[in-house]
C-alpha cells in the first residue's frame, strides 16, 4: 500500500523507477501528485527524464555490419540441419 | 531457405513483443489462425540491430560480436522448437545469445567488479549541473549539457562499464527492455536488475560528467 503523500525524500527514492515506468500504477501516481505540488523535485524528475531520453536516442542509432544479415540466414540454416541430423 | 516452424501454442495466434512495457519495444508478429506460423529466419533479422548491440557489450568488440550473432543465430535453430509462440521471442533470443556470451567467450560468469560508488549522489548530472551553476546559467541545462557529449562517447561510457552493469545498462538504454524482460534474459532476480542498473547509471553518470567538464561544458556561457 503506497501513502497517498510522499515526502520529498520517499519521492526520490523512487527517481529511477518512475522514470523508468517500473513503478506500480498506484505509486507511480503517488510520485506523480508529488511533482505537481513540488517543483524542486520535479526539476530533478524532469532532468533525468531528459537525459535519459537523450542517451536512449543517441545510442539507438548503430550501423548494422552489412553481411551480418546475410550469414545469420546461412548460421539459421545451418543450425536447422543440425537440428535435424 | 529451409522454413523452421514455430511451435504454436493452441490458443495462440500472436508472437507478442516486449511484454506490456510501456515503450512497447520489441517484436509484434501480429497474425491471425489462419496464418503460417513464424519462422526463425522471419522473426530475427528484424532483431539484428537490437542484437548486434546487445553482442557488443558483451564482447566490446565488433569481431567477436558479429561471431556471437552467428552462433546465437545457429543455436537459436537448433533449439528453435523450444520456443513456444506466446512468449517473448526477443527476450528468448538475448537469451540464448548470453548463454552463448558466456559458454563459448567466457568460461564463468565474471565475478562482479567493486566499484566505490559511496561518494556518488543519486542524479549525478543534474547535481553537478547545480553545483557548476549550470543549470540556473542555461535556458535548457539538459541540452547545454547533452550537446557536449557524442553517441561515441556515450558508448565509450558504456563500454568502460564493469560488465554486469554494462549488459544490464546497455539493455535498459539501448534496447529500452523492462527491468522484468532483462531479468528474463539473464536469469537472475528484477531486484538484481534493478540495482545493477541503478549502479551502472551512477557511474554512467559520473564519467559523462568528466566527459562535459573536459568538453568546457562547465565554461559554458548563459544561452537564450
Amino acid at each position: 500500500m503506497v501513502q497517498q503523500s510522499l515526502s520529498c525524500h520517499e519521492t526520490f527514492l523512487r527517481l529511477n523507477d518512475y522514470v523508468d515506468r517500473e513503478l506500480s500504477p498506484a505509486e507511480h501516481d503517488a510520485v506523480a501528485a508529488h511533482l505537481v505540488e513540488c517543483a524542486k523535485c520535479a526539476s530533478v524528475f524532469e532532468f533525468e527524464a531528459d537525459v535519459l531520453a537523450d542517451l536512449k536516442a543517441k545510442l539507438s542509432r548503430i550501423q548494422l555490419p552489412p553481411s551480418l544479415k546475410e550469414r545469420v540466414l546461412e548460421a539459421i540454416e545451418r543450425g536447422a540441419e543440425a537440428a535435424d541430423a | 531457405m529451409r522454413r523452421i516452424w514455430l511451435r504454436q501454442a493452441d490458443d495462440a495466434v500472436t508472437l507478442p513483443g516486449m511484454t506490456d512495457h510501456p515503450s512497447g519495444s520489441g517484436v509484434t508478429t501480429e497474425g491471425s489462425p489462419a496464418q503460417e506460423p513464424a519462422t526463425l529466419d522471419q522473426l530475427l533479422p528484424p532483431l539484428l540491430e537490437s542484437a548486434y548491440r546487445v553482442a557488443l557489450r558483451l564482447t566490446g568488440n565488433p569481431a567477436d560480436a558479429e561471431d556471437l550473432v552467428q552462433e546465437a543465430a545457429f543455436l537459436a535453430a537448433k533449439g528453435f522448437r523450444t520456443f513456444q509462440a506466446g512468449t517473448n521471442f526477443k527476450a528468448w533470443f538475448f537469451r540464448v545469445m548470453t548463454n552463448a556470451f558466456y559458454s563459448k567467450y567466457r568460461r564463468q560468469k565474471r565475478q562482479g567488479e567493486h566499484v566505490d560508488l559511496d561518494d556518488t549522489p543519486e542524479a549525478y548530472l543534474y547535481q553537478r549541473t547545480m553545483d557548476t551553476g549550470l543549470y540556473t546559467r542555461t535556458k535548457d541545462p539538459v541540452q547545454a549539457l547533452m550537446t557536449t557529449i557524442t553517441t561515441d562517447q556515450i558508448t565509450e561510457a558504456l563500454n568502460d562499464l564493469p560488465e554486469e552493469y554494462r549488459v544490464v545498462s546497455s539493455m535498459y538504454f539501448e534496447e529500452d527492455m523492462a527491468y522484468q524482460d532483462i531479468a528474463g534474459v539473464l536469469e537472475i532476480p528484477v531486484g538484481t536488475v534493478r540495482s545493477r542498473l541503478h549502479r551502472g547509471r551512477k557511474l554512467l553518470q559520473r564519467r559523462l560528467w568528466d566527459v562535459a567538464v573536459e568538453a568546457g561544458v562547465i565554461n559554458q556561457e548563459g544561452r537564450d
